[in-house]
């Protein structure tokens, strides 16, 4: 593991470097470039905005579309993560195949583009929600948040890009997951609602899934939600990390065959 | 430090072979059931060596025969299936034509792609970039795609940043065979400067003369095992033979009727040594045994010189030479001596016969079965030297 940090903190260059090119794909039309990333969600708010209210849906709560915006934005950010993973490792196989480097290096620089993107994202989040008058809290808690958040990502890309080497299919699996995770998350419904229906004494199951805890801090900072019990969030938490331990071992047990396979 | 730059231990690579498509769940369980297993290919078996630091290794063999993954092993690109790859110093690599080059990104970018991935500092890749576009000689198109390169260029971009990133240990794969005469003459000085430099070089090349003089060792690789290491002289030889063997299964044949049969024949040069390479102009002795289940009367031993391609030069038998063998019975010897080999450079075929005189019965024939090899400085056209003078 040591030995692990160590090669990678050594290509550190080749890391900033990948991460730039990730990024200038994505923002080819520069300006407009980074115009389009945001166009995905706000069309994906307006849809469920435009049917909660069709729907007389609000979540039994204030400020629903403020609520939406932020379960929205932040679960863009892991599964934009997780569809990239699927090409991290196939479509580098030139590098793969001819250099020797940590493999290491390619999800993480994946997911650390997608960071500055949803990092970029934020600002006009945070920018949105201070017009709309709502009070932040917590704000030391963010930092530890996102960087959980950004602990889940990986190990999932982890896992994901290195499947999708060995089984062309993990693409189509992950769509399947990906829907069904979607609705098992509090995004455009609070937790409360899961709690309804599972038993009192149940009520930590909805926080095995690593999204909940995550979205319900983000939902604390920036507009002042109450936070759930820490030992909640503290799975959710926990799950996330320990999804990237897993992620890392399987990853690097696997990357030698790499270029076997490719 | 030690001396020691690579130390390669009983490597094996193997890999599994699909039976066609990509891989999916489905093709993976059914494997895992074992329906349909792969099948295991062994690219290399139990290969052992090392190279010394500041040493030149070439690498020869013919296709296929694991040079390619070898260099893929010790530059960490692929794992070994088992056995064990020690790599003392920092090596860069130029596999199969390429340098892992983005064909979307421009010249100027794949440069310092290289150079990040082999982990030096930016500031260090700006000071050689002048040397390695001036090197590849390809200022006027650094910032365009390396998809819209020709592969001259990207073989030289590749050679260039291969070079100028100044490792310890360089690996080559068959870069000689790509560019142009000019280049290659760079290369080639560039190699001679890094051996100056006592710099460790890993060299696969099928252009035998220049991997001949380049090289301080050579490994002859085939079918993933080591057939030999050693004076690149030797090994140069050792592989020509091997190959001209190879070469001759498609054009060789043996035959006959078996009541008499060759059993064996050893080739000799002029001072008596066993061997297949002679020097031309000089003599060849064939010593042909032979054994029979009756006794043969008048006999006739021929034999024949071709081409590699099977077209005769030169055939001459007992009978043409008026030698009569009353009989034969059971085993014995006979001896073929040829005074003066003129025959331009390369590899020709020998057949033997033994028929009757009549030439209705052929009792056993080899068919282009005995390569050897003439070596020769003596320039002339064709395929066979007469000995003529000018005058004027």
């Amino acid at each position: 593991m040591v030995n692990l940090l160590n090669d990678i903190y050594k290509r550190r260059e080749l890391l900033s470097l990948l991460v730039a090119r990730n990024l200038k794909i994505r923002y080819k039309n520069s300006v407009l470039g980074f115009f389009w990333s945001l166009l995905i969600p706000v069309f994906l708010i307006l849809i469920y905005a435009v049917f909660a209210r069709m729907l007389r849906f609000d979540g039994g709560r204030p400020h629903y579309l403020q609520f939406l915006v932020i379960g929205i934005v932040c679960w863009q950010f892991l599964i934009m993560c997780l569809n990239d993973a699927l090409n991290t490792v196939s479509g580098n196989s030139n590098l793969i195949k001819k250099t020797a480097f940590p493999r290491l290096i390619l999800p993480l620089a994946m997911v650390s583009a997608n960071l500055v993107n949803f990092l970029l994202t934020t600002v006009v989040l945070v920018i949105y929600l201070l017009a709309m008058h709502l009070p932040f809290s917590h704000l030391l808690w963010l930092p530890a948040v996102v960087l959980t958040q950004c602990a889940l990502c990986l190990g999932l890309a982890l896992i994901l890009s290195a499947a999708n080497v060995f089984f062309r299919d993990t693409e189509h699996i992950l769509q399947i997951l990906t829907l069904g995770w979607f609705f098992l998350t509090p995004i455009f419904y609070p937790v409360e609602l899961q709690f309804t229906i599972i038993p009192a004494t149940l009520h930590w199951l909805a926080f095995l899934n690593p999204m909940s805890g995550i979205l319900c801090s983000y939902r604390a900072v920036w507009m002042s939600d109450p936070l759930p019990p820490l030992a909640f969030v503290g799975l959710s938490f926990a799950v996330s990390w320990i999804m990237l331990g897993i992620g890392i071992l399987f990853f690097q047990r696997v990357q030698s065959r790499f270029a076997d396979e490719l | 430090m030690s001396d020691v730059a690579i130390t390669v231990e009983h490597v094996t690579k193997a890999f599994r072979l699909r039976s066609g498509g990509t891989p999916t769940l489905k093709s993976a369980v059914l494997e895992m059931l074992g329906q349909r297993g792969r099948r295991r290919f062994e690219a290399l078996k139990d290969v052992s060596f090392s190279v010394t630091r500041g040493e030149t290794l070439g690498i020869i063999g013919a296709n296929g025969a694991g040079k390619s993954t070898l260099l893929s092993l010790i530059c960490g690109t692929m794992a070994s299936t088992s056995g064990s790859i020690a790599v003392n110093g920092t090596i860069s690599s130029l596999l199969e034509l390429g340098a892992g080059f983005h064909p979307d990104l421009t010249g100027r970018e794949n440069v310092y792609l290289y150079g990040a991935v082999m982990g030096i500092p930016r500031q260090k890749m700006s000071e050689r970039f002048d040397a390695i576009v001036d090197f590849a000689g390809i200022r006027d198109f650094i910032d365009q795609p390396v998809k819209h390169y020709s592969s001259g260029m990207y073989v030289r971009l590749g050679f260039a940043v291969a070079v100028e990133v100044d490792p310890d240990i360089l690996l080559i794969d068959e870069v000689l065979a790509v560019g142009d005469a000019d280049f290659q003459r760079k290369c080639i000085g560039k190699m001679e400067e890094f051996r100056k430099r006592s710099k460790t070089m890993l060299i696969i090349s099928h252009d035998l003369h220049t991997i001949r003089s380049i090289s301080d060792r050579i490994l002859f690789l085939d079918a993933g095992q080591v057939l030999g290491i050693g004076k690149p002289d030797a090994m140069v030889s050792q592989y020509e033979g091997f190959s001209a063997q190879k070469n001759t299964h498609s054009v060789s044949r043996e035959w006959g009727t078996g009541e008499a049969k060759l059993t064996g024949v050893k080739f000799f040069n002029d001072k008596g040594e066993a061997t297949n390479r002679y020097r031309w102009g000089g003599a060849l002795e064939a010593r042909i045994s032979y054994e029979t289940t009756r006794r043969i009367d008048d006999p006739v031993f021929g034999f024949g010189l071709a081409a590699e391609n099977g077209m005769l030069i030169y055939g001459n038998n007992t009978q043409i030479e008026g030698v009569t063998i009353d009989h034969i019975e059971g085993k014995g010897t006979i001896s073929l001596k040829v005074n003066q080999l003129s025959m331009a450079k390369g590899t020709y075929l020998f057949s033997f016969s033994l028929h009757s005189s009549d030439h209705r019965t052929n009792y056993h024939r080899l068919d282009n079965m005995f390569p050897i090899i003439i070596e020769s400085e003596k320039r002339f056209e064709g395929c066979s030297y007469m000995p003529c003078q000018w005058k004027k």
